[in-house]
């Protein structure tokens, strides 16, 4: 009941709905009382006047009574039928019952209709006094009066018991087609690659939303347009940081082939660290921003492996060059359906900040697995790993590791953090070796929607 | 070798200018495009280094107009922007490599051999990665310990398809297709039973094994 109340006050369409089915039932109502009561009342009065046209019948022709007594006439139903009489034969009266004529009615009745009952049973009677002087009462059983009259009230209420529902059903259909628009558009927005940021067509739709929709579109439109300047920003920084970088480590690389003295080499080699250092800050800033813009990515069916393999071939050396033994653990490939340069920069990063924070000689695998809803890709390394407590701050822009000494750029796990949470994958972080409390697992698992 | 060198950045334009001129290129360098495609029209090339952030005349307009005037001069893209819209779209406009900034001298150098090359037609007959040199039509490897030990036919092929991409790896599979042609039944551990051979005439360190993933030599510089 809460249920239907919430969806009630959430849709304009059930709230309609309900709202003229509501007025409708009430009006139904009213004029079904209304049409009882006149039929009713119009059965009743044609009765009246049928006993009325009976006496005047009788007072023209003359007619003389004979009751019939005893005997019965084949179609007479006692129910029913009219009975006439003197008004001064009921004084001989015999029977104690409503069937034997003539009955026994009050002598000093007025003139006109009454309804009073004898032995036991409801009549509606008419006394005239005829031309003759002689009075007579025509009189009917009220019950059967009544019974008829509420059957014919009730047929005159047939009509709305049916057009009720073909009503509400009618409405119900009338009100679905003009809500329509709006689920189609809905529909449409829905299906929408997130990238689609052009205009909604607002020609078709009724005038009550086009502000709506118009009002969206021009949402959409500034949107589009913050994003086409962010867009060109991080383009824009990217040369502008990159050039500068450029010419320096080149003017490095030429002065380190140049003959210079033994101290003058001591300086020059922190001199070209440091100018590496800044040259990687670089690229990692320009990553992130690129992996937290929403600039349009085409999705194709990635194998894993294969990222695998161009990442360990970018970082082979890094890893030959600290001794550490790094592979891939799982025999089968998997695919997913995803930007294949969002996972490389992801795996990358976490691939790049095993070898960097594991000790010399040490060990790096890399596997993926299929999961119930989709594949996880594992990390481990040999390192120190990170501590429970410190595992929510090291996807934070810049944060170091303290006391491990390595100069990294402090953004790789934020640019993973980026692309996770633009692609749906979640990140979890643990112990290689819960018992020891050492090593590095980051697992990533990707839905399996995308693959 | 005649080389035109398209940047605006005076210190990388003069860094890469002297560095191609100590590796023996002549080289002309300017700085806008419209004075190379005027360059271009006056002087024959053997190759263009074209940055695409250039004054006035973009870059891919310019190897656009390059190309129009149907000049088949190798040409290798220098840019900062790394869009992969960018990339694509100098690939598609016929650049025939792209650097991305920054970059190392020595790298520069070796991807503009390596579109030579390509240009060449494969005409070179060695395959070098600065450990192991490989002769394509003796079939003869040597290194800086070993010199010029004769190779069988499928040590042959394992080795050279290393050799194309120095530093990538290669899966068994990958190995066994070049190692194989169509319909010949592949020997299981035939890979590593010439990987095994290769190392013992060449010694263990030329051929490196990437754990789960395959083999491949060393990138070398």
């Amino acid at each position: 009941m809460d249920g239907f109340k919430r969806r009630l006050s959430d849709s304009v369409q059930s709230q309609l709905s309900v709202a003229l089915s509501l007025a409708i039932l009430l009006v139904a109502l009213l004029a079904g009382v209304f049409a009882f009561m006149s039929a009713l009342d119009e059965v009743h009065e044609m009765q009246d006047e049928s006993l009325r046209q009976v006496a005047v019948l009788f007072d023209r022709q003359h007619m003389t009574l004979r009751y019939p007594g005893a005997e019965r006439l084949v179609d007479d139903d006692e129910e029913s039928r009219i009975i006439v009489q003197y008004l001064a034969d009921s004084a001989k009266a015999v029977g104690n019952d409503d069937v034997s004529i003539p009955l026994p009615f009050p002598v000093t009745l007025a003139d006109g209709l009454s309804t009073l009952n004898i032995a036991g049973e409801n009549f509606r009677a008419l006394v005239r006094t005829l031309s003759t002087g002689e009075r007579i009462v025509v009189a009917q059983e009220a019950d059967v009066r009544d019974k008829e009259a509420r059957e014919s009230a009730w047929h005159s209420l047939l009509p709305f018991l049916i057009l009720f529902p073909v009503l509400l059903l009618v409405v119900g259909d009338l009100v679905r087609k003009l809500f329509r628009p709006i689920a189609t558009l809905s529909a449409e927005i829905d299906q929408r690659d997130h990238q689609a940021l052009h205009s909604v067509d607002e020609q078709h739709l009724p005038s009550e939303i086009r502000p709506f929709v118009v009002a969206i579109n021009r949402l959409l439109k500034r949107v589009a347009s913050t994003m086409e300047t962010q867009r060109r920003f991080i383009a824009d920084a990217a040369h502008e940081l990159r050039s500068p970088m450029t010419a320096l480590s080149l003017q490095a690389e030429r002065l380190s082939s140049m003959p210079m003295s033994e101290a003058a080499r001591q300086r020059f080699v922190p001199l070209a660290q440091g100018i590496e250092r800044s040259r990687m800050l670089i690229e990692q800033l320009l990553a992130l921003a690129a992996a937290q813009s929403v600039a349009q990515r085409i999705e194709t069916a990635v194998s894993v492996h294969a990222v695998f393999r161009r990442v360990l071939e970018d970082l082979l050396p890094l890893a030959e060059d600290k001794g550490i033994d790094i592979g891939v653990e799982s025999v089968e490939d998997r695919r997913v359906v995803i930007n294949e340069l969002d996972l490389f920069i992801l795996v990358k990063n976490l691939v790049d900040n095993a070898i960097r924070y594991t000790s010399t000689g040490g060990r790096v695998d890399l596997s993926v697995e299929p999961t119930d809803s989709g594949v996880l890709i594992e990390i481990k390394d040999s390192g120190p790993g990170i501590s429970a407590e410190e595992r929510a701050l090291v996807f934070e822009p810049f944060y170091r590791n303290l006391g491990t000494g390595e100069a990294g750029s402090g953004l790789g796990l934020s640019i993973v953090a980026a692309i996770a949470d633009r692609i749906g994958a979640r990140v979890g972080l643990s112990f290689a070796d819960e018992v020891k409390q050492s090593g590095l697992r980051v697992c990533v698992s990707l839905d399996v929607r995308r693959s | 070798m005649r080389i035109l060198l398209v940047e605006d950045d005076l210190m990388i334009g003069d860094a890469i200018e002297n560095a191609l001129n100590d590796a023996s290129y002549a080289t002309d360098w300017v700085k806008n495009g419209l004075t190379a495609l005027a360059a271009l029209d006056t002087q024959t090339y053997d190759l263009v280094l074209l940055d695409l952030g250039l004054p006035g005349k973009d870059g891919l307009d310019v190897l656009d107009a390059i190309r129009a005037r149907n000049n088949p001069v190798p040409l290798l893209i220098i840019t900062a922007r790394d869009g992969l819209d960018d990339r694509l779209r100098g690939l598609d406009a016929g650049a025939d490599d792209f650097m991305l900034k920054p970059f190392a001298i020595a790298e520069l150098l070796a991807r503009m051999r390596a579109v030579l090359r390509r240009r060449g037609g494969n005409a070179q007959s060695l395959l070098d990665n600065g450990e192991v040199s490989l002769n394509l039509v003796s079939k003869r490897a040597s290194t800086a310990d070993v010199s010029e030990v004769q190779l069988s036919s499928r040590e042959f092929a394992l080795l050279q398809a290393l050799l194309i991409r120095p530093g990538a790896i290669l899966s068994r599979s990958e190995l066994e297709d070049r190692i194989y042609g169509w319909g010949n039944e592949v020997e299981s551990n035939a890979v590593e039973f010439l990987i095994h051979a290769l190392r013992r005439k060449l010694g263990s360190h030329v051929i490196r094994n990437v754990r789960g993933m395959g083999w491949m030599v060393s990138k070398g510089v």
